[in-house]
């Protein structure tokens, strides 16, 4: 119904291979991100930098992820150690007194080397193997960062974020942050959108589906794993470092344990393999409904006048959303992405089921 | 260039003038678009005319001259219609022909004129003019084909490419400084524009050669009525070799700078449409029935909420529209409900259709069923329908957006004056109107009787000016007891049943009358799967009893609409539907009634000595050219 599709048509490839042909899905991608723009003006600070904020970072994070899992098929079970290279790593640098852009840029590059540098291993093995693997991986992280305090500091130490300014300019009011966090989502969500449309993305697709027939294809499946495990842990290095930076303010070890990895991993999997739009559910529903449903109960309890005590009360929230998890899932398989999808489906053929020649 | 400005100014208006002058003063705006591998190349009007003038140095380089034709044979084709343009540019004749037509169809054109060359589509075609060559066609000394595939290993004198032929004209542009100029300036007004055929619904088609003045006329007059604007988007879809296409996509989209899009493939059309989203379509009753029909059926298959939503607004719309067409005024509720359907319901069917744009609707050709009518003013597209024929380019009578009426065409075109003959038939003058059939004085003389066109269509004017077509006037017959009726008119009230495709009325100086007819495939046949009818062909679905009750249906709505001696008694559903390859049918889907009343005889003299059934072999030619029979025996129905 709001799908017109009439009239538009290709004179060129250029216009044919446009990221949003739908006239529809432009608009609407439009009217988000003006949304986003003006989000500190309607939004109330503590929903923005408690709610806002930490989605558009980890829903950057968890489209790096995406890259690595949803488009070239790994399964990678260590991407918070990842993050957690980063992160280190651009805070020691911005502590040494490096500004902050190239602080954010050498985090990433260091993600980026030792992400590949355990692919290169990892590589080796496939599926459940290669999850094994990048399991070990986030161990022997967790394990250098606890016992090296030139690192951490020390394991119950946590190690303090320097003021982050960017182009000269200290950031150090909420907007500014969520800025910034929105700035980056947005440039990876660029990037993942034209990711789909570059033969790097269809070669990524092509040892998805099956590692060996993209090889009789020509296309190196190897070099193609290597560079969606550089690339996803370049993103991974300068989300977790935004994360620090303008979020927790400070870095220790557990912001970076196997649970936030495969927290992470549910984000991008209730979101849908392979979709962009979907990592941006995945992350809402990972992040953003426990805080809800949690609500939900406290109010809904003491409306009733229910005396729960508070450790049922702890619960339920956590029964409730890995219900809805399951829900999902049991719905539709290919997660949020997907749901979404349906919808747009349903209304691009309407009033028909499907547009018959 | 002088004594192009001369001729413009005398009226006397020229195809190479007018492309003069679109490059000229419009050389950016796009001429053309055609889709190929799913990308519309376009061409400017000065790519365009450049690409013309060319075509028509390389085709004079190879014998092309003033006396000879050159067929045309393909699909709609971007170059196809170019190269027409480009043999009018030499005052020869072009001549397009149906992409199906059979060989002896082809045989028939070599009689009539020096043939001297072919513009083939494709491989397919090629082969067919190699073959009419070994028919005795050696006149055709070179064969120019657009898309080369599987042509690459022929080895055939005279089979250039496209390509080839502009740059051998190109080069000789190149070389005669002035031939740009001369060759677009040297064709007069009244030097042919194309050689079209008449549709021979009786006997053998007759050549009919429209002057440039002719069609260009046609062009101004329609504008003038309001059928078209100017820079409209059109798709070029219609037979090549129709009057109708050659009227709008050729001579209107030169006068009035048209962006004519040429689809991919014939299979392609309804995908290509929707892309363009054209703002002009013109399509045979027929063409619009069947999307009536595939809009139906879809939403037949939608889900619930779909298909009760497009009920409420499509019921109250049809009805609204209905009210409106019997002059009665509408509700208080009904432009609301209008904008919420528009919204919800008429804008996204019509977006998928490719119809959002449209501005200028016709149908003509044939007369349009009232529901098919009403649905597409429900649908808010201004339907109108258009009248004419070949001798006239096309163009005669047009309705104007404003005032529609079923039952008329509209007033005659501004430039075209019409009047009634004693008879009954109706005369035309303008300067649209061809000078004569080729070669044919004596048919040209009866034609063109005191400087009028014999249209040889029944018909009268209402006292508003408003010309009413009754149907031909060779078909009006007489029953044994005398009554007058036009076996036509009850024809294509048969077929505004969405179950009927085809059918013959008999009757001619018999007691009653009664039908043959040919189901709707698509139609019955998604009918019988809802209905759980099962079958296994079309012969097969065409006998069955449940669809029998079905058509009896439509048999009785007609017979409610004639007068009592009028009503149709019997029918026969034949096993078969008629063919334009069998010869039943012209290439526009017109009945060849001797043809039919011959082949037929078993059926129609069992439809009237009382038998309940009767044996029926069918002639079926298959598209290899191979005849079979299709055997069958057809129960004779009671109305």
């Amino acid at each position: 119904m709001f799908y017109r599709l009439s009239g538009v048509h290709h004179a060129n490839y250029v216009s044919d291979s446009r990221i949003f042909k739908v006239p529809a899905d432009r608009n609407l991608t439009a009217f988000i991100f003006l949304i986003g723009l003006a989000a500190p003006f309607i939004i109330p600070s503590l929903y923005l930098n408690s709610y806002m904020l930490p989605w558009l970072i980890w829903t950057a994070a968890a489209l790096g992820l995406n890259l690595v899992t949803g488009w070239a098929g790994q399964l990678h079970l260590g991407y918070a150690a990842v993050m957690a290279v980063g992160a280190y790593s651009s805070i020691h640098a911005a502590r040494f007194g490096v500004p902050w852009e190239f602080a954010l840029i050498i985090g990433g590059l260091t993600s980026s080397v030792i992400g590949s540098l355990f692919a290169f291993a990892a590589l080796r093995v496939k599926g459940l193997y290669l999850a094994l693997t990048t399991l070990a991986m986030q161990f022997v992280m967790d394990w250098v960062l606890t016992h090296s305090p030139a690192i951490s500091g020390g394991s119950h130490a946590s190690l303090q974020s320097p003021t982050l300014a960017l182009l000269g300019q200290e950031i150090t009011t909420d907007t500014g942050f969520y800025y910034v966090a929105f700035g980056w989502c947005v440039l990876v969500t660029i990037f993942m959108l034209n990711l789909k449309r570059t033969g790097l993305g269809r070669a990524l697709v092509a040892v998805r589906e099956k590692d060996f027939a993209a090889a009789i294809l020509g296309v190196n499946s190897f070099y193609y794993k290597i560079l969606a495990f550089a690339t996803s842990s370049f993103i991974a290095g300068v989300s977790g470092a935004l994360l620090v930076a303008t979020f927790f303010f400070l870095a220790a070890p557990e912001q970076f344990s196997v649970a936030v990895s495969i927290q992470v991993l549910a984000m991008v999997i209730v979101g849908g393999l392979g979709s962009i739009i979907g990592s941006y559910f995945g992350v809402a529903l990972i992040l953003l409904v426990p805080g809800i449903v949690n609500g939900l109960v406290v109010t809904l309890s003491d409306g009733l006048g229910m005396q729960i005590d508070v450790e049922t009360l702890a619960h339920i929230p956590n029964a409730v959303y890995g219900a809805l998890i399951v829900i999902i899932l049991l719905i539709e398989p290919l997660g949020l992405g997907k749901l979404y999808g349906n919808i747009r489906d349903y209304l691009m053929v309407w009033p028909f089921d499907q547009f018959k020649k | 260039m002088t004594d192009l400005t001369k001729n413009r100014s005398s009226g006397g208006e020229t195809i190479g003038a007018l492309l003069a002058k679109n490059a000229s003063l419009h050389g950016k705006d796009i001429a053309r678009r055609e889709k190929e591998r799913g990308i519309w190349k376009e061409t400017t009007w000065a790519e365009y005319a450049q690409e013309v003038v060319a075509c028509a140095a390389g085709l004079e380089k190879i014998g092309v001259k003033p006396g000879k034709a050159v067929l045309v044979l393909g699909d709609n084709r971007a170059r196809l219609y170019g190269g027409m343009l480009a043999v009018s540019l030499l005052g020869a004749y072009a001549m397009p022909a149906y992409p199906g037509a059979t060989l002896e169809e082809l045989r028939h054109f070599l009689g009539e004129v020096e043939i001297v060359a072919a513009i083939a589509e494709d491989q397919e075609q090629v082969d067919k003019i190699l073959e009419l060559k070994d028919a005795g066609a050696e006149g055709i000394d070179h064969i120019i084909y657009d898309e080369a595939r599987g042509l690459g290993f022929y080895e055939v004198e005279g089979l250039l490419s496209w390509d080839h032929l502009i740059e051998v004209g190109q080069h000789d542009l190149n070389e005669t400084p002035g031939l740009r100029e001369e060759l677009l300036s040297r064709a007069k007004p009244e030097d042919p524009a194309i050689f079209l055929h008449s549709s021979g619904t009786t006997g053998a088609p007759k050549g009919i050669v429209l002057s440039q003045k002719n069609v260009l006329a046609a062009a101004r007059n329609g504008h003038a009525a309001g059928a078209f604007d100017e820079n409209e988007e059109i798709l070029a879809y219609l037979p090549m070799a129709w009057v109708g296409d050659y009227a709008i996509t050729v001579a209107a989209a030169l006068l009035w700078r048209f962006t004519v899009n040429v689809p991919e493939r014939q299979e392609t059309v309804v995908r290509d449409m929707r892309e363009i989203a054209p703002t002009f379509y013109l399509a045979a009753p027929r063409s619009w029935d069947q999307m009536l029909t595939t809009i139906q059926v879809g939403i037949e298959n939608s889900t619930p909420l779909k298909k009760r939503l497009y009920h409420f607004f499509m019921d109250r719309a049809i009805a609204a529209e209905t009210r409106k067409l019997n002059g009665k005024s509408g509700g208080v509720l009904e432009p609301l409900g209008r904008l919420l359907g528009e919204a919800i319901i008429f804008g996204p069917v019509k977006d998928q259709f490719g119809m959002s744009r449209l501005k200028n609707a016709f149908t003509g050709g044939e007369a349009i069923g009232e529901d098919t009518f009403v649905f597409y003013r429900a649908l808010g597209i201004k339907l109108r329908q258009l009248y004419g024929q070949t001798e006239n380019s096309a163009i005669n009578a047009i309705q104007s957006p404003g005032e529609v009426r079923l039952h008329t065409v509209g007033k005659p075109a501004p430039g075209v004056e019409v009047t009634i003959a004693e008879d009954g038939e109706i005369l035309v003058r303008s300067d649209s109107v061809f000078e004569g059939y080729f070669n044919k004085p004596e048919a040209t003389a009866e034609a063109l009787e005191g400087g009028w066109l014999h249209t040889g269509d029944a018909g009268y004017l209402e006292e508003d000016g408003h010309l009413v077509v009754l149907g031909r006037v060779s078909e009006v017959m007489h029953t044994a007891g005398g009554e007058r009726f036009v076996p036509n008119y009850i024809e294509n009230r048969l077929k505004f049943s969405p179950y009927i495709k085809d059918a013959a009325v008999i009757g001619a100086g018999l007691d009653e009358l009664t039908a043959m007819v040919c189901v709707d495939f698509e139609a019955v046949g998604h009918w019988a799967e809802v209905n759980g009818v099962p079958y296994v062909s079309y012969a097969d679905l065409s006998q069955r009893e449940e669809v029998a009750t079905l058509l009896r249906e439509a048999f009785q709505r007609v017979n409610k609409a004639v007068t009592e001696p009028l009503r149709l008694q019997r029918f026969v559903s034949l096993p078969k539907e008629f063919d334009p390859d069998d010869g039943e049918i012209t290439r526009t889907r017109k009945l060849r009634r001797k043809v039919v009343q011959e082949r037929y005889a078993d059926v129609i003299a069992a439809l009237y000595d009382g038998s309940k059934e009767v044996h029926v072999s069918a002639q079926v030619t298959y598209e290899t050219g191979e005849v079979g029979k299709v055997e069958r025996s057809l129960p004779i129905r009671e109305v």
